[in-house]
């Protein structure tokens, strides 16, 4: 773990809580500061949808591939353990995992994933959802490496709440869906995005972040207005509404397109 | 985790609406949930976009004992959160988030809405729960539990309030659009003979008319592989060129009109092997 940084980080993570609060964004840059500070190569926070679903909120990176790996974990997985035991688990070479995640294993091993560590977030009795780690080496997480990450789930916790007095049990309730709301809009954000400009869902959650931030604006509440429609991003711009876009070759960075103005995104 | 839950109250709602013998409405949704989330009186409001260009629908309303005096009350509390400008539904619609208050008296002792605690209380209401109706950027309406004992909703009925919603969403987005649609001549033969299923004819129903051209009274899949199915629908407000909400009920379209499941043909949208535009062939076409 990088010590030097981890003062900066919770510093930076406070100021986030306090001034301007966009749920999505603070979760986002504590998944960022996990693998930053942890020894990790990915991370993704997961909630639990009152409905029956572990759904991802936030992770270090938008590639499918690593979102897929925590959708997944509705079914098994140590996300799932984690939730249903409220402790952390850990898997320290996914090598050896086939037992005990015969599907998870192998699709995180797929993903070039080597070890793994879940961590709960925890509301007095509660878990409400798991702080998950991976690392492309195998090997256990460190003491301090999980003492840290658990604080940084604590701290998921408190944010997502983003009130003083805890005396309202709905809040939490609240919070959650309100989040879970938010990540679907930015859902639907880059999948606009990602047509327009001819984008893959990374680059295009990237684009939405980089306006966000140059707007100092939330990302919910760009990627909100971007899909009704009442934001426009530079470089993107929008037809006339009831016009659709022209059909495009298929696939991105394949084929030259006639007439296509401003530039292209390189190979994936 | 199971989906369980989800695919019980759907049945739930089919089941009903082949009681009645037509296609599920809002008011299956709101009939079904009272006595399944054990509230006293429901509300169901829609909340139409200012260019939807149709009626709104108001509210429909349902409490436990058909009774005209509950039934007046419920629309009083209703009335009344509209006309002092505070109370849960209209704090849902501000936020997007659900605005639960186990006790009424207690939020207005807290100082939360003033005004409305004493006409809440007449109007036999000592616990609210609103849910918006909403998926992402999609906004429909409002769904309004109240019960007159105070008390929090339990884990297992929060989620139940929460699939409710999700059902009272989609049907009033199918709603929406086939009024947007009803008579235009471009309507994509997604006019009122269509959308409204096999079961119109002879006017017997089946579960399958769930929601229009939906996903023929499955669950509607918005927990698992949710992001794909999300950035579809991005997707379709510029493949289309129309807007969230309509995107949506296209993707829905799509996917039953081509008896394939709604997160496949999502999955084909976003990895671009399947693209919708303005040519793509009317629903009950060739593919």
């Amino acid at each position: 773990m990088d010590t030097e940084l981890l003062p900066e980080a919770f510093v930076e993570l406070a100021d986030t809580l306090v001034a301007g609060f966009d749920v999505i964004d603070f979760l986002h840059l504590l998944t960022d500061r996990s693998v930053e500070l942890l020894d990790a190569s990915a991370a993704g926070l997961l909630l639990a949808d009152p409905r029956g679903e572990l759904r991802v909120v936030a992770a270090s990176s938008e590639q499918v591939r690593l979102l897929e790996l925590f959708q997944l974990q509705n079914d098994q997985g140590p996300c799932l353990d984690c939730y249903r035991t409220g402790q952390p688990v850990a898997e320290a070479d996914l090598s050896t995992a086939d037992k005990r995640w015969p599907h998870f294993s192998a699709i995180a091993r797929g993903a070039g994933f080597s070890a793994v560590q879940a961590l709960p977030m925890r509301l007095r009795d509660e878990t409400i959802g798991a702080l998950n780690l991976f690392r492309t080496t195998p090997g256990a997480f460190s003491t301090a490496d999980v003492r840290v990450g658990q604080a940084l789930a604590d701290v998921a916790t408190i944010g997502l709440l983003n009130e003083r007095s805890l005396r309202r049990a709905e809040v939490l309730n609240e919070q959650l869906q309100g989040a879970l709301n938010s990540r679907v809009i930015i859902e639907q954000a880059k999948g606009k995005l990602a047509e327009r400009l001819d984008l893959d869902m990374e680059q295009a959650f990237a684009v939405l972040r980089r306006h966000a931030r140059a707007r100092n604006r939330g990302l919910s509440d760009l990627a909100r207005d971007f899909v009704d429609g009442s934001e426009d991003l530079p470089g993107s711009a929008a037809l006339p509404p009831g016009q659709p876009r022209p059909a495009q070759l298929p696939g991105p960075g394949q084929h030259p397109r006639p007439g296509r103005p401003g530039p292209r995104p390189g190979p994936q | 985790m199971a989906a369980s839950r989800m695919a019980i109250i759907w049945d739930l709602l089919a089941a009903r609406a082949v009681e009645r013998g037509s296609p599920a409405t809002a008011a299956d949704v709101c009939a079904v949930c009272v006595p399944t989330v054990a509230v006293t009186g429901a509300a169901l409001t829609a909340t139409g976009k200012p260019d939807a260009g149709q009626a709104r629908m108001g509210h429909v309303l349902c409490v436990t004992d058909e009774q005209l005096e509950q039934l007046e009350q419920l629309e009083q509390l209703e009335e009344l959160q509209l006309t002092l400008g505070e109370g849960p539904r209209i704090d849902v619609l501000a936020d997007g988030a659900p605005v639960l208050v186990p006790d009424l008296d207690a939020s207005h002792i807290a100082g939360r809405w003033p005004a409305l605690a004493p006409g809440a209380r007449m109007a036999g209401a000592a616990a609210a729960f609103a849910f918006p109706l909403r998926i992402g950027a999609i906004r429909v309406g409002v769904l309004d539990l109240y019960r007159r004992e105070p008390g929090p909703l339990s884990a297992g009925q929060l989620g139940d309030s929460l699939i409710f919603a999700d059902a009272a969403t989609v049907l009033l987005l199918d709603r929406q659009d086939r009024l947007t649609h009803a008579g235009t001549p471009d309507g994509d033969g997604r006019a009122d003979g269509w959308a409204d299923g096999d079961g119109r004819a002879d006017g017997s129903a089946n579960g399958d008319d769930l929601a229009g051209p939906g996903p023929g009274g499955q669950p509607l899949e918005l927990g698992r592989h949710r992001a794909e199915i999300d950035q579809a629908t991005g997707m379709l407000t510029e493949q289309l060129g129309v807007s969230i909400d309509e995107a949506f009920v296209r993707l829905r379209a799509y996917a039953y009109a081509h008896d394939r499941r709604l997160v496949d043909v999502a999955r084909d949208l976003v990895s671009r092997t399947l693209r919708l535009g303005p040519g793509s062939p009317p629903p009950d076409g060739a593919a």
